[in-house]
């Protein structure tokens, strides 16, 4: 977790609402943008550009366009997570352009890695997923991450935690439960 | 892992497994979140407000806007250290990456900033303290900067003196700073034991 950040704003103020204050000048409304989206822009990036140094400097450049851009954002035309996603996808695309390779031999057969369409999807579920983990509770948190990706199964995770296996399974759920509740508008 | 080893579904209406199963393949399609590295711990933070803001950011490793930059630093110093050399008749030149405000907590009178320099290559935090409006104290005591986790302090950060209106200084820290959420300025003083009162705070 990054340095945390004096909190003048409420975890309540929805994203445009940073974005519009971040337009005017406010550094606390930017941070509080950073803390929330660092993680989702670098994931994106390293789905993009497979390099940790090249996805660092895309998010360097990402929150920069983000504090050029902000002003540009139209609350009528939509929340604030959308326009930071195109915002990121532009500035990790630019940098994938600038990316000077030697072409590989031509391939006899057709790719079988996902298409732009499929990357542009799974890029989004990431974002919007990775976005939603950061509003859980460190305990929600660490009880998903060692369910999902840590390897252990749910007897060494409560073996782990020193908690009862029921226990595990109902912090577990609950915190499927607010990941749900956050993720409201990916079940529509 | 399956849903059924996750979560399971005994008790869960079939509105509620619904749900949950939703949750459980949109975080198997996410995959986990990256680890953030240390040079991702702070956002990118304008190095002057009054900057426009195309010039406003330190990038790394864009070498381009890094030598306007450093241009733009160096001339920042020179005259910031004319200046203050002037007015104090001590040089200064500091290259600050991220600001942090502090907010006195017993008189609105006092404040404070917190400048941070980039990391060095040992992994030292150089900082420049800013106070203004603490009153000046007797002689054996003094005041000290500390990290706060959870809202209580828990590493010093340094201690400092002030008689004047406005006292600067420069500290270092060789903590890693993301696994701290604050900062205050506790004063201290003789025959006090532990942590003085909270006079600063973020």
């Amino acid at each position: 977790m990054a340095l945390s950040l004096p909190r003048m704003l409420p975890v309540s103020t929805t994203d445009g609402e940073l974005i519009q204050r971040a337009a005017g000048g406010d550094r606390s409304a930017f941070e509080l943008l950073y803390q929330r989206y660092a993680r989702p822009v670098f994931g994106l990036a390293l789905r993009r550009l497979g390099d940790r140094g090249r996805a660092e400097d895309a998010v360097q450049e990402t929150f920069a366009s983000i504090w050029r851009s902000a002003g540009t954002y139209r609350p009528d035309r939509g929340p604030g997570a959308p326009w930071l996603y195109a915002v990121a996808r532009n500035a990790i695309v630019d940098r994938a352009r600038n990316r000077t390779e030697i072409p590989a031999d031509i391939p006899d057969e057709p790719a079988r890695e996902a298409g732009p369409s499929e990357l542009a999807e799974q890029g989004w579920v990431s974002w919007r997923v990775h976005r939603a983990l950061e509003e859980l509770n460190e305990r929600e948190r660490e009880v998903i991450s060692l369910a999902y990706w840590s390897g252990l199964s749910q007897s060494e995770v409560a073996e782990f935690l020193d908690i009862p296996l029921g226990t595990v399974k109902t912090r577990t759920r609950a915190a499927l439960a607010h990941l749900a509740e956050i993720l409201g508008d990916e079940f529509e | 892992m399956s849903f059924d080893d996750i979560i399971g579904t005994e008790g869960l209406s079939s509105d509620e497994e619904a749900k949950l199963r939703r949750v459980h393949e949109l975080l198997v399609a996410a995959g986990p979140p990256p680890d953030l590295s240390p040079d991702l711990s702070l956002p990118p933070v304008p190095t002057d407000e009054a900057d426009p803001p195309e010039v406003a950011f330190l990038l790394r490793r864009r070498r381009g806007r890094a030598l306007v930059l450093a241009l733009a630093a160096t001339l920042t110093a020179f005259v910031g250290g004319y200046a203050f050399g002037h007015s104090k008749g001590k040089p200064s030149a500091f290259t600050s990456i991220r600001t942090v405000a502090m907010h006195g907590t017993t008189s609105s009178a006092s404040h404070g900033v917190i400048n941070i320099a980039e990391k060095d290559s040992v992994g030292n935090w150089p900082m420049q303290v800013e106070v203004s409006g603490l009153p000046e104290q007797e002689r054996s005591s003094y005041y000290e900067l500390w990290l706060t986790h959870n809202g209580k302090a828990v590493a010093p950060c340094g201690s400092f003196r002030v008689n004047a209106k406005t006292t600067r200084v420069r500290l270092t820290v060789p903590y890693a700073l993301k696994n701290f959420d604050g900062w205050v300025v506790t004063s201290q003083g003789p025959g006090r034991d532990g942590l003085g009162p909270v006079v600063l705070t973020t």
